[in-house]
């Protein structure tokens, strides 16, 4: 064991020696907020103050009332044109080139027709802005329901009292009663986590795979396995690197929590005040959760670092290993996609059934612990299913992986590598 | 006999694909010698050598290392091994990369990092060893690497190629590492094609071509039954040497002829005596007459060359 010891040691060390381990260290969770909070970010920051010109064709005093609305709303600035019937195209033509020269974002027309049948038109620079668009979908909207009442006289005043808006605010409840959790928080939970086990399995895997590799182009590998298994070899690598892995990993969780429990004086550091702070709800992830998650990172990382290790053995140029990691990479990936069907459904057929498919299990069941309920004895199945495999897997591993190491020349296809694997 | 051989090998062969790397190959190793395998590339050394090693399994025969058949990685803490093709961690710096490979032979951590500084001591290579492995030389990194082979102090070394690919400077300090490691006691068993380095320090050679042995035994014996005899002779000027050449031409099956001096290959059965004789009835002043060995490179031609490889396999009988 003092020689499997020497192996893990080594892996370990020399990685977390690295520049490499340092820059994703820190670079990590920067990534990892990049892609978890920035789309959404992007994707509901306030717009700025649009301006516009309102085209009236003829829709008499709703044109204003419209104007009126709009403005209200605090997003736009409206000039009201009045348009004569016979010069509307010209008209058109003119605001468009506005548009173009950047002298407005953009009209909306409104005619005499549009009150009865809901229709306008509107032509601008952030028609792909599905925020921008959604904001005067609905302000048009409530003014044209606001018209049509009041046309069948209908007080103004209860027209207004009846379009206050409305708020559903969404909690997730488990088996101990309501969380406090909005859905939202919940979805980012599960987004992360499937995320962060995505990336630190594929990224540790591959780090197995080039460790093979190396010492596979450089002979080391025959002085090592002159002097110790092949299995020897190959656990110490796996567990070794697994081990920087679940440091990165404790790394980024300590600083994560920290972060949280000072966040209160860390934000009053940039002036944001202790009120601001706690109006923000944060997921709450419990001692099971982390639990779980690290438990399907080992069982996960062990089956795809044993596959990397064969993928790595059966190679001999770095050019092969790109296309040969391809099918391994595409289980991951693939189980990276079905985790997003697992996030908004978790209960699902499909979420349910890859938890339990070997491959997928380790991503998609913690993605389903952290965005739903799991009952226990579907979490203690994937987890029997996922033991076993792994195990079966790392076996069959070792047996293609001593004899790979040590072969040259043509890279092996499947059924190669199964007799191999027979092979006394 | 066999208990002072440290490796002993019985009939061993090994095919890949269709061919035939090994084949029905014997021989023995005594204890304390420095052994030469010899042969022309492709002819079954390294394939050899990765059987005696455990890399790869022969499909026949057996190797007894250490008088049992436990096998080289058995025994891997008392055998030093260096591949023929080199490499290291290039990223590892070269102290932690000796430790390393010490703890992997079973050599605890404060001794394997002791013998370390010791050997880079001894080969200048001190101010390196906090050092990456790839801001080494070639050569240096190839000192390097016979360290690692000797750290954890085997009984027995197996070096494939040793010499290939290093300048002079460094063959030198290998030569002189292996002498140094043969009389503390060591086997040294190594491969070369180089003649010149196995005619200097092997004590034992087998010849080996196409997986067979061609021929094996004390160097020394090896020439004496395999080379013939040879005479060397200088004259004190040319023009009588060529008399004198004329007078013995019956005699001889090769000649060197470099006028004032030549190196002859007698034909089989004949007296150097009688030849000497002929030599000074010509008249011509003879400076010096000498009967030589043949060089190994000489019987490497004859027995390895293209048109020596389907010579039956002879042997000698050891001392």
């Amino acid at each position: 064991m003092r020689k499997v010891w020497a192996v893990i040691r080594r892996e370990f060390i020399e990685r977390v020696r690295s520049k490499w381990f340092l820059v994703s260290t820190i670079l990590g969770p920067v990534f990892m907020i990049g892609v978890t909070v920035l789309p959404s970010l992007l994707a509901t920051r306030s717009g700025r103050v649009n301006h516009i010109v309102l085209l009236d064709e003829g829709a008499r005093g709703f044109a204003g009332r419209l104007s009126t609305q709009l403005e209200g709303s605090g997003r736009y600035t409206v000039n009201l044109v009045q348009a004569n019937s016979d010069r509307h195209d010209t008209l058109r033509d003119s605001l468009t080139d506005a548009i173009r020269s950047e002298a407005i974002d953009g009209f909306l027309t409104v005619s005499s027709a549009t009150v009865e049948s809901g229709v306008a038109e509107y032509r601008g620079r952030n028609v792909s802005s599905l925020r921008d668009m959604g904001v005067m979908e609905s302000l048009l909207r409530q003014s044209i329901v606001t018209e049509r009442l009041m046309s069948r006289g209908v007080d103004p005043g209860a027209v207004q009292e009846a379009q206050r808006g409305i708020d559903l605010r969404t909690l997730r409840v488990t088996k101990h009663g309501a969380t406090g959790e909005s859905g939202m928080v919940t979805f980012f939970l599960g987004y992360a986590v499937g995320i962060v086990l995505y990336m630190i399995i594929l990224i540790y895997g591959i780090n197995v795979m080039r460790s093979v590799l190396e010492e596979k182009q450089t002979r080391i590998v025959e002085v090592l396995v002159s002097s110790m298994r092949p299995f020897q070899l190959m656990l110490g690598k796996v567990i070794g690197v697994g081990g920087v892995g679940l440091f990165q990993f404790g790394i980024w969780a300590l600083t994560g929590y920290l972060m949280v429990h000072f966040r209160t004086q860390i934000l009053g550091a940039f002036h944001v005040s202790a009120d601001q702070v706690s109006a923000v709800t944060l997921p709450v992830i419990g001692g099971g959760l982390l639990a779980v998650v690290a438990i399907y990172f080992l069982l996960g990382y062990l089956l795809y670092a044993a596959l990397f290790a064969v993928v790595g053995a059966s190679v001999t140029a770095d050019s092969e290993a790109q296309q040969a990691q391809q099918p391994v990479m595409m289980l991951l990936v693939f189980s990276l996609i079905v985790s997003f069907a697992a996030l908004t459904d978790p209960g699902g057929r499909m979420a349910v059934v890859t938890s339990m498919i070997p491959f997928s299990s380790p991503i998609i069941m913690p993605v389903r612990v952290a965005t739903s309920d799991v009952p226990a004895s579907q979490l203690a199945l994937s987890l029997v299913i996922s033991a076993a495999s792994s195990l079966l897997v790392v076996w069959l591993s070792a047996r293609v992986y001593r004899i790979g190491i040590l072969m040259y020349g043509k890279r092996p296809n499947l059924k190669e590598l199964w007799r191999w694997a027979r092979q006394s | 006999m066999t208990d002072t051989n440290v490796v002993a090998i019985n009939g061993i062969a090994k095919r890949f694909a269709g061919h035939v790397a090994v084949e029905g190959l014997s021989l023995q190793v005594p204890k304390g010698v420095v052994y030469g395998l010899l042969g022309p590339n492709g002819a079954g050394k390294t394939t050899t050598i990765r059987m005696i090693m455990n890399i790869t399994i022969p499909d026949e025969g057996t190797i007894e290392l250490f008088g049992d058949r436990l096998g080289g990685r058995h025994h891997s803490a008392r055998i030093g091994y260096l591949p023929e093709e080199r490499g290291l961690y290039r990223k590892m710096r070269v102290r932690d990369m000796l430790v390393f490979l010490a703890e992997a032979k079973g050599v605890e951590r404060a001794r394997g990092a002791a013998k370390a500084d010791e050997w880079l001591r001894r080969l200048d290579l001190a101010e390196w060893g906090p050092r990456k492995v790839e801001e080494l030389s070639k050569g240096m990194q190839q000192k390097v690497q016979f360290i690692g082979t000797m750290l954890h102090e085997p009984e027995l070394l197996i070096l494939d190629e040793p010499f290939a690919g290093l300048d002079p400077i460094n063959q030198q300090v290998l030569k002189d590492i292996i002498v140094h490691l043969s009389r503390s006691g060591a086997t040294i068993i190594f491969s070369t094609h180089q003649m010149d380095v196995a005619e200097k320090i092997c004590d034992h050679v087998c010849i080996i071509a196409q997986g067979r042995k061609v021929l094996d035994g004390g160097l020394s014996e090896v020439k004496r039954v395999h080379g013939g005899t040879h005479v060397a002779v200088a004259f004190e000027d040319t023009v009588a040497s060529g008399e004198a050449m004329r007078a013995v031409v019956d005699l001889v099956a090769a000649a060197d002829d470099s006028g004032v001096f030549a190196e002859l290959k007698l034909k089989e059965g004949v007296d150097p005596q009688v030849v000497l004789e002929r030599l000074m009835r010509t008249g011509a002043r003879i400076r010096r007459f000498e009967r030589i060995e043949p060089s190994l490179n000489r019987i490497f031609l004859d027995k390895a060359g293209p048109r020596a490889v389907s010579a039956a396999p002879t042997e000698v009988a050891h001392a």
